[in-house]
């Protein structure tokens, strides 16, 4: 799994953003540090915190760095010059906040180094698309997060019944469902007409804008196809652990009991 | 100044009289900052440069690499706006040409001069035009390299340096920036100096008065 370094020029803002990426999560978690503020309580950032950061979390699978603006991207490349591991380091250009939590999701479900960036980058597709500046279900930004081609073994049409159809958690849960299966799943919205999305991209899940009652056509294709078909059924039927609950679009924020 | 060569000390003068000029114009650079940026730059500098001086004076150093060292990774971790890496990497690169050396000629101390600007050309990946700290540092660096190639010991080449900073401070109040927090503000950034190329004005001021 590879391991996440956070720079913000604002501690709290960092601790906020990772502990509303890691709701998303409910197995392992990737390896995080945060590098954030600078000297005593300074708004900023400093390049020796974010390669001490690196170096924290430097492991076989490489580093993701995220960042929120400004001095941030300039800290975090000087970091490299600074750190003492040689894991590889990519430096994100994604948006903070939901590069983050696609970063996160994406890399516990064991995603390569180059997928959980390409993952990330394609962070604000879904936003785009439930605000009209980009057609839902569109990938043309993020070509990244369009299922590759694969000739399927297996289709079953299922309906979202979650009220709030397939937001970030179920998707989150969806992803990480997936990323144990040695199958190829894709999934379109029947009512967008939109091309199909891989199964264990977070990113191309949000972005079908799959809403209740919904028909998503999910297909599969390799050597555990059905077990990841019958996986997928299962909670799309069960409403992703949602339904009878008392319903909030944001169910993760509120205390939990 | 001795056999036209700038000594160890020197250098030290300079920090200090450029950590004193930031703390004094500390006001002034965040009343630049606030029209324009995050209204921080004075206060970081401030912070920055003050905390140099007391890792200077806690452990002194033998060497001007040393110093350098010394002084760019303090700014790295204390100063926390964009400046610590620009500064950071002006210092650390300046250090690093400079070498393990107690004086510098012309010659010298204008190669560590360029290898910091150019440190902060890579760092910041502005050009000459883009309303930052590079349109003081890069024509006070012309400047100086024009007085060394004509003869001129380091003494004046810096006060030559200097004058051109601050008309190229000067120069920044009609430009759009390009790079930056201000660069967020496209058109309404013109019509004020830009904070970074006022503190590298202080700068050029600072190794003139030492040289001097």
């Amino acid at each position: 799994m590879i391991g996440i370094v956070v720079v913000s020029h604002s501690p709290a803002l960092a601790s906020a953003a990772v502990d509303l990426a890691l709701q998303m999560v409910a197995g392992e978690k990737p390896a995080i540090a945060i590098a954030a503020g600078a000297g005593e309580g300074v708004t900023g950032t400093d390049a020796t915190k974010v390669a001490a950061a690196i170096d924290e979390v430097a492991g076989p699978d490489g580093v993701l760095v995220m960042m929120d603006l400004g001095s941030a991207v300039m800290s975090a490349e000087m970091a490299l010059d600074f750190r003492a591991s040689n894991a590889e380091v990519k430096l994100s250009s994604a948006p903070f906040v939901e590069g983050l939590l696609a970063a996160i999701v994406t890399a516990a479900g064991g995603a390569s180094l180059d997928d959980v960036d390409r993952e990330a980058n394609a962070a604000l597709v879904p936003k785009q698309g439930m605000l009209g500046s980009s057609e839902p279900g569109s990938t043309s930004e993020a070509p990244q997060v369009e299922a590759p081609h694969v000739e399927a073994e297996q289709t079953e049409e299922l309906t979202i019944l979650n009220p709030d159809g397939l937001h970030a958690r179920p998707a989150a849960t969806l992803v990480s469902a997936l990323a144990g299966f040695d199958a190829k799943v894709t999934i379109a919205n029947r009512r967008t007409a939109g091309k199909p999305v891989a199964g264990k991209s977070l990113i191309g899940l949000l972005s079908l804008g799959a809403k209740a009652g919904d028909v998503v056509t999910v297909a599969a294709s390799g050597p555990q196809a059905a077990e990841a078909l019958e996986k997928v059924r299962e909670l799309v039927t069960s409403g992703f652990g949602e339904m009878g609950d008392e319903v909030s679009p944001f169910p993760d924020l509120r205390a939990q009991p | 100044m001795a056999g036209g060569t700038v000594s160890l000390p020197q250098l030290v003068d300079w920090l200090s009289r450029f950590s004193g000029l930031v703390t004094e114009n500390r006001t002034y650079l965040t009343e630049l900052d606030s029209a324009i940026g995050d209204a921080d730059h004075g206060a970081n500098m401030a912070r920055g440069m003050t905390a140099v001086m007391e890792k200077i004076g806690a452990t002194p150093v033998a060497a001007v690499d040393e110093l350098f060292k010394s002084v760019g990774m303090t700014l790295v971790t204390s100063v926390g706006g964009a400046s610590g890496p620009l500064y950071g990497t002006f210092f650390l690169r300046f250090g690093t040409t400079a070498g393990a050396v107690t004086e510098l000629d012309g010659a010298a101390l204008g190669a560590a001069l360029r290898a910091g600007l150019d440190g902060v050309v890579a760092r910041g990946k502005a050009e000459v035009g883009d309303k930052t700290m590079l349109d003081a540092m890069a024509p006070a660096l012309d400047a100086f390299d024009a007085e060394v190639a004509s003869g001129a010991d380091a003494t004046a080449a810096s006060s030559a340096a200097s004058s051109a900073a601050a008309m190229g401070r000067d120069a920044t109040e009609p430009l759009v920036a390009r790079k930056g927090r201000a660069s967020y503000l496209g058109e309404r950034s013109a019509g004020h100096l830009d904070p970074g190329a006022a503190s590298t004005a202080y700068l050029f001021e600072a190794l003139s008065e030492a040289l001097a």
